[in-house]
């Protein structure tokens, strides 16, 4: 895991949630800003799973590496599974549900970041 | 770069008729986003727990593999609408507000059963408080699901097609 990586997407993901908010308050669907922040939000979370997967290869062991594999999995696809239930929504609600996916993103990744800096060495 | 009608933020969204019934659509459709981060969240933690680490709360765990179920159960039946769909989000919000009560209750009286926290722990402590809001926020919106396919009959027959 990589702290600065972890910053860079709880910055966007707070974007996508302030987007999100944003169009439901405005009355709006979503639009191409929710989408490249999305993108870009999924893309820093694909770099940071590299950087993890990346980590473990070379022998770092968080305690609970079980726990940390079934969350960094999870929130490389919540972007993606936000995205798809947003784009299907034709009323304003869907801003909120990408809203909802960036939130989780963003605590899930620093609890990521607390279960990979605990080691047994 | 073309701008797109109403701009980046997209075109104005159309009010909701309301006349016919949909669980996932409109607020309900948060309502299912939410659900389905909980089933994620708990399915996860609680495949782990029980795989790993089952020996050390077996009744702490299996509540959370419980709460996995119910969550992911949740998330189906609201997303899929309908009657059956409505009746099966009820049983599943019903069971996950007692639940949190329970649990909830319990994990303060005798912390000694609870040595690591469940999602329903301190009334869902944990996770802001979702966990307590969440059923009866479910319970609310299929209340007035309800209403709505009653009002129109006939358009309710099943999990919606679209």
């Amino acid at each position: 895991m990589s702290t600065p990586l972890v910053a860079a997407a709880t910055v966007v993901a707070v974007v996508l949630i302030v987007l999100g908010v944003l169009s439901t308050v405005l009355r709006r669907r979503t639009g191409i800003a929710h989408l490249a922040a999305a993108g870009l939000l999924e893309l820093l979370l694909v770099a940071q799973g590299v950087v993890a997967v990346v980590g473990i290869a070379g022998g770092h062991r968080p305690v609970e590496l079980a726990t940390f594999v079934a969350y960094l999995g999870s929130v490389v696809l919540l972007p993606v599974a936000g995205v798809l239930w947003a784009r299907s929504e034709p009323t304003r609600w869907a801003g909120t549900v990408l809203a909802v996916a960036a939130f989780a993103v963003a605590v899930m990744l620093w609890r990521l970041l607390d279960l990979w800096e605990v080691t047994r060495g | 770069m073309a701008e797109a009608p109403g701009g980046a933020l997209g075109g104005p969204a159309p009010e909701p008729t309301d006349a016919t019934a949909d669980t996932a659509r409109g607020p309900g459709r948060v309502l299912v986003a939410i659900y389905g981060v909980f089933a994620l969240a708990a399915g996860a933690r609680a495949a782990v727990q029980l795989a790993v680490q089952f020996d050390e709360a077996p009744v702490a765990y299996l509540l959370s593999a419980l709460a996995a179920v119910v969550y992911v159960v949740a998330t189906i039946g609201l997303a899929r609408g309908g009657r059956s769909g409505r009746r099966t989000a009820l049983i599943a919000c019903s069971v996950e507000l007692a639940g949190v009560l329970v649990v909830g209750t319990l994990s303060l009286v005798d912390r000694a059963a609870f040595p690591d926290a469940t999602v329903w722990s301190g009334y869902g402590q944990g996770y802001g408080f979702i966990p307590l809001a969440l059923p009866v926020l479910g319970l609310l919106w299929l209340r007035h699901q309800s209403e709505v396919a009653d009002q129109a009959p006939g358009q309710d027959d099943g999990p919606a097609t679209s």
